[in-house]
């Protein structure tokens, strides 16, 4: 019934767990330079004032000798490193203390399992295929210590909120790729439960690229937590520039029509956009069609209000039941890959016929997926 | 021994474009600021380029290849501003095609694409010149880049060449960001952190230089050694990044700018806020050019 790699509710740790950190504290400061301990993270807090934004991260007990790369370090084998360093001013400690209470640093009062999943996070974006410069920045502005800190809390909801189970995740191809998948529930959190799915399950792990409403970059703290996760917005040329970097793309073809329909609606796919279709064409790139069940009912919404949508600004309004999602369980499939070839500049017609393939391809996987669950919430 | 006329050749950049291409080439300068002390190698005139005199200098020197670095980037007089620039560009078009020039290169900048919230992060060439729609102080960049791109078009045995170059830092250089970078608290819009492209002044200068040997011609995106974030570049220099909510420092910044206690006006927010980051490919391909300077050199440049 479930796939290999997908071991049901995932709440129990993979055998792989490394040992867990000591917490830093004061103690810790000054006791080691932090590049003189091999293997050691290459961070260690200088001060108590410190630790709201260092990441955990402690010299190795005696005996610790598990070989493992250091986890913050720029990949391009300088050992220095300058993404955290000690507030130099009561100014910058406040703006720091506030910023990572913003993007959510669990240190301080974080229960053990939150600290193994950070530990997991971090290890998993360790070994997805990236570019970085001299300051830990890809050139879309993705950031690992940003993002492992942002993506714990995706990673919260995939294991024990969502409780997500993925199948087929074998199927995401290496190198260039782009995932086409379904879009419900209101607030887009099947793209970032696709995105967990493919950094947690995935061999290799993969940081997934979204691509953004227009608008999402113009709101505060918004714009840059989804530029330091990998997100761009969604212009044809970021799309481009990305797939031919090797990246793996995600787009929903229905876009916000699907995103905002209402219950009656679940899972009767919308409309699909041609963009996705005229930039495999064009990219050559393999689509990997993905079939989400679940998310089509956290949200129930009956109706979108439009004046409020349009006096701020959002693409939608949608009339929800629920101020939160329900926690339904989320099914993810991932299909095999489909190759495209073709004039990407052909007409609609011709576009709209291979276009069709891909959205029957997930109606079918949709279909096969409300079989196979017992419940919407198990 | 080819001559090569600088407009601007008091400036930063100018002189460090005069002192790499003095190896090569003959050097005349033109600025409207008086340059003391230079070298004697140089034959300087001072002179605004709106006026006569300048016809004078292309009648009796007769460079065979320009460079254009003679446009005004602080000036809180926008009429002024706008006058300089456009005119003063239009002037030089004007003389370059009378007087047989055969190479012309105008440093325009990578801001004429505009910082907007769209913006692809790696803009190509062929981008629209989008800054007027939120930032019409300085339109006359764009009107620079435009007047340039027409003759290029206009004049196809001139090899002419547009150079866009990202933010330029250096110790020479007197450019926008280096000064707002070099402030010890550098005021930041909260809850935005647009990533920001730096090129290091000689290099720029080493493009142009590469430009007139290579004969490249078109319209060339320049880029450094890649990207940071806006606060990681404050940082680097060091200086404290103070976020500030939006609207408090627009209404500052439009107060200030009005006043002339403040270089910037309230739309150049825009820069601090959406990326205005370009793709360098087309300008490595066609030359060759690689930066000298890495990004930490780059920024430690300025560094306070």
């Amino acid at each position: 019934m479930r796939n290999g790699d997908a071991d049901g509710a995932g709440a129990t740790a993979p055998a792989s767990t490394p040992k867990r950190r000591r917490r830093a504290t004061a103690a810790d400061a000054g006791t080691a330079p932090p590049v003189a301990v091999p293997l050691a993270p290459v961070v260690v807090p200088l001060s108590p004032v410190a630790a709201p934004i260092a990441p955990l991260a402690a010299p190795p007990r005696d005996g610790d000798v598990r070989t493992r790369p250091p986890l913050d370090e720029p990949r391009d084998g300088s050992l220095e490193l300058h993404e955290v360093e000690p507030p130099s001013s009561l100014l910058n400690l406040a703006i720091d203390t506030i910023e990572s209470a913003l993007s959510g640093t669990f240190e301080g009062f974080a229960p053990d399992v939150l600290r193994e999943l950070e530990e997991e996070v971090a290890e998993k974006i360790a070994q997805a295929p990236m570019e970085l410069n001299f300051y830990g920045y890809d050139p879309w502005g993705f950031n690992t210590a940003v993002a492992r800190r942002a993506l714990i809390v995706t990673a919260l909801m995939y294991r024990y909120y969502f409780r997500a189970v993925t199948y087929g995740v074998e199927n995401m191809a290496q190198g260039r790729v782009l995932v086409i998948s379904n879009h419900a529930g209101q607030i887009a959190i099947d793209a970032t439960m696709i995105g967990a799915a493919m950094l947690l399950e995935g061999k290799p792990p993969r940081i997934v690229r979204g691509m953004g409403e227009y608008w999402l970059p113009t709101l505060p703290l918004v714009n840059v937590l989804m530029a330091r996760t990998g997100s761009v917005v969604g212009t044809p040329k970021n799309a481009v520039d990305l797939l031919e970097h090797g990246e793996a793309v995600i787009a929903f073809p229905e876009g916000v029509r699907g995103m905002n329909k209402s219950f009656s609606e679940r899972y009767k796919l919308k409309e699909f956009g041609l963009g996705f279709m005229r930039l495999a064409l064009q990219t050559q790139t393999p689509i990997v069609p993905v079939a989400v069940v679940g998310s089509e009912e956290q949200a129930p919404s009956f109706g979108d209000f439009k004046p409020l949508a349009r006096l701020l600004g959002m693409p939608a309004f949608p009339l929800v039941i629920t101020p939160f999602p329900f926690p339904v369980r989320y099914h993810i499939h991932f299909g095999e890959p489909m190759e495209f070839r073709g004039n990407p500049n052909d007409e609609d017609q011709v576009i709209e016929e291979k276009v069709e393939q891909v959205k029957a391809k997930i109606r079918s996987m949709i279909e096969a997926g409300l079989r196979r669950r017992r419940s919407i919430f198990f | 021994m080819e001559r090569v006329l600088i407009t601007g050749i008091a400036g930063g950049q100018g002189r460090l474009v005069a002192k790499r291409l003095a190896r090569d080439y003959a050097i005349s300068g033109i600025d409207a600021a008086r340059w003391e002390g230079h070298s004697r190698e140089v034959t300087f005139h001072q002179a605004d380029l709106r006026s006569k005199r300048v016809e004078d200098v292309f009648r009796k020197d007769r460079p065979t290849a320009v460079v254009h670095l003679g446009l005004v980037r602080h000036q809180f007089d926008e009429k002024l501003r706008h006058d300089v620039n456009v005119v003063g560009t239009k002037r030089i078009l004007e003389y370059c095609a009378a007087y047989g020039v055969k190479k012309l290169v105008i440093l325009s900048s990578s801001y004429v694409y505009g910082a907007l919230p769209e913006n692809p992060y790696y803009m190509d060439e062929d981008t629209a010149l989008n800054v007027s729609r939120h930032y019409p102080e300085i339109r006359d960049l764009a009107e620079v880049d435009t007047l340039a791109t027409a003759f290029l078009w206009r004049y196809p045995e001139i090899r002419t060449t547009i150079l866009r170059p990202v933010s330029t830092l250096g110790y020479y250089v007197h450019s926008s960001i280096g000064a707002y970078l070099k402030l010890r608290y550098v005021p930041t819009v909260f809850g935005f952190n647009p990533m920001m492209q730096f090129i290091h002044e000689e290099d720029v200068a080493e493009a142009i230089a590469v430009t007139l040997e290579t004969g490249a011609r078109g319209v060339f995106n320049l880029i450094g050694p890649g990207a940071v974030p806006l606060k990681v570049a404050i940082r680097e220099t060091g200086g404290t990044a103070v976020p500030v909510l939006e609207t408090i420092a627009r209404d500052l910044l439009s107060r200030l700018f009005r006043y002339g206690l403040y270089p910037f006006p309230a739309d150049a927010i825009d820069f601090a806020k959406y990326p205005c980051t370009i793709d360098g490919r087309r300008f490595r391909a066609e030359t060759g050019f690689e930066p000298l300077y890495t990004l930490e050199e780059t920024l430690r440049s300025v560094r306070r």
